[in-house]
């Protein structure tokens, strides 16, 4: 019954989460008939510098549904949005007095560890469900566009989206379990990711190595490469930063 | 034949930033006693209560219930699966209905008492589909009293169960719990500050003042260990005090006019003998109360 405990905790969180993303996956889809009467206008530009670089990069990719697809949803609405609601349902007060009868909690036959556990679990699900259900919305609201869209594709970039934004869920798990209140993990949390965000940017093709670009799967959908190492190096990150929620949980006096 | 331990807390000490909670805590609680744990506000009790659950660890020191560690984490799950727990703050799930909840505890004890559920849902008359939140103070008190008993408890820690109810309510709360333990035969540690609950259910009494034990026993012991020894004399008392007693537990010496009062925590017998040789007009042994007691114990001018 603890997963009901959790769930009853985070429902909110991840129904709304689940709202917004399946709204924006549906907006993708329908924006692109929009795109699609803009894109002869395209020729025309004649961009310089390297944010002229990056827009006629973009025009190029989205030229195709499969291009558009990937860098309207995967690489900028799923990654970003993702990211915030990875945060969110990470964040809050694990076993602190702000969520309510922690007392209670502690009072009952489980250990710490199990209680961290079954809360890590229930909102890594929650958050799987995030990353997957509104991106197979993608090829299945496709043929209303008279376009298709591969379900493996569609399944590959989830799987980045969630092992990348896993490790954003752990930072505030852990955070949460220093903090007492819901809003310290989740402002600490967004800072890292959006200075992570910065520097990637800023890096240019050294931050190819990085967490946002190994979640938006560029290589996958530039040449087919799954980036496996930086799934690796991502899944290890977020189980260490786990490992120590339920350490620093287990010496706290309540 | 003495009855095996349930709770024994061994020098327990626990510091928290710079703020010692628990200096050297010492007491006993044996199985089918209902022990009231008295003390002041910040005395002490509610820490022990958690280094005693495991919710709390102890600076040093042993806490042991049913003759396991409370500070090992597999222990710790052992002793809450036998324990039903009240906390001072009534802290539940406010997300909650009560049916949910109810449901959410019983999921986690195997001896759970539907029949005892049923009963007290009845007694306590339940709203079972309105959320925690949104229960009086009284209400919520019923339902984590409801929730401690129904576990198939053989321990019940009851931390402040009464406070912040009226006397009408608190009085049902103290009620349903001696009859629940005259039932079902289970050891009762229950904290408060309140000396007329002591005196109303408890058998044993443990005395906590910054953080020690000053009074620990039976009830009836420690009322009969202290007694008041009043002196009349012809003219004014004589100027005494405790160090002119050779008696051991001299706790206190009032001169009040033609009156001396000796407050003894360790019998009168040789206080009296040695009162005669001051020569009184007459000599009373009086009880004392154990809110007097109390007061006493903890240095507090009555």
């Amino acid at each position: 019954m603890l997963w009901y405990k959790s769930w009853l905790e985070t429902r909110w969180r991840f129904l709304i989460g689940f709202a917004v993303l399946a709204i924006m996956a549906c907006g993708t889809i329908y924006d692109y008939l929009a795109v699609q009467k803009l894109l002869p206008l395209a020729p025309a530009i004649e961009p310089t510098g390297e944010l002229g670089r990056r827009l006629k990069e973009a025009v190029e990719i989205e030229r195709e549904f499969r291009g558009f697809v990937w860098l309207q949803w995967f690489r900028q609405n799923l990654t970003q949005t993702g990211t915030l609601f990875a945060v969110l349902l990470g964040s809050g007060g694990l076993l602190s007095r702000s969520s309510g009868g922690a007392l209670f909690t502690l009072s009952l036959p489980v250990t710490r560890r199990d209680l961290l556990t079954t809360r890590a679990a229930v909102g890594l699900t929650e958050f799987f469900a995030l990353a997957l259900v509104p991106s197979l919305l993608i090829p299945l609201l496709a043929p209303s566009i008279g376009q298709t869209y591969s379900i493996v594709d569609a399944l590959i970039h989830a799987l980045c989206i969630f092992l990348g934004g896993s490790v954003f869920f752990s930072l505030a798990f852990l955070l949460s379990t220093a903090f007492d209140d819901l809003w310290r993990p989740l402002v600490v949390a967004c800072g890292i990711g959006l200075v992570l965000a910065v520097v990637e940017t800023a890096a240019g093709s050294a931050g190819r190595v990085g967490l946002f670009h190994v979640m938006s799967g560029e290589s996958y959908f530039r040449s087919g490469a799954i980036p496996w190492i930086g799934m690796l190096v991502a899944t290890a990150l977020s189980a260490g930063m786990l490992y120590a929620s339920t350490v620093n949980i287990a010496r706290r006096d309540f | 034949m003495s009855e095996p331990l349930v709770v024994e807390a061994v020098d327990l000490r626990k510091q928290y930033d710079g703020t010692h909670a628990l200096r050297g805590l010492s007491f006993a609680v044996p199985a089918g006693s209902i022990c009231g744990f008295l003390g002041r506000n910040g005395a002490g009790k509610t820490t022990t209560i958690k280094v005693l659950l495991g919710m709390t660890r102890a600076s040093s020191g042993q806490a042991r219930v049913f003759g396991l560690a409370s500070d090992d984490a597999n222990a710790g799950v052992e002793i809450r699966r036998r324990t039903g727990f009240v906390s001072d703050e009534k802290d539940l799930y406010d997300y909650m209905t009560v049916a949910d909840i109810i449901r959410f505890t019983a999921s986690f004890y195997p001896r759970w008492r539907a029949d005892l559920e049923q009963h007290y849902i009845r007694r306590f008359e339940l709203p079972l589909y309105r959320v925690v939140k949104a229960l009086s103070r009284g209400m919520r008190t019923r339902v984590a009293v409801l929730l401690a008993l129904c576990r198939g408890a053989e321990l019940l820690v009851l931390d402040e169960p009464t406070s912040g109810l009226d006397p009408a309510a608190a009085e049902d709360v103290l009620q349903t719990i001696v009859s629940h333990v005259a039932a079902e035969q289970a050891t009762v540690f229950f904290s408060t500050h309140q000396i007329a609950e002591v005196d109303q259910i408890a058998d044993r009494v443990v005395i906590i003042d910054s953080g020690r034990a000053v009074v620990s026993g039976a009830l009836d012991d420690v009322r009969a260990r202290f007694r008041r020894v009043q002196l009349v004399f012809e003219g004014e008392a004589p100027d005494v005090t405790a160090a002119a007693f050779r008696s051991p537990g001299i706790e206190r010496i009032d001169r009040r006019g033609r009156v001396l009062t000796v407050l003894s925590s360790a019998g009168v017998e040789a206080v009296v003998e040695e009162a005669r040789s001051l020569n009184p007009v007459s000599v009373d042994v009086v009880p004392v109360t154990l809110k007097e007691i109390f007061l006493e114990s903890v240095k507090v001018e009555n």
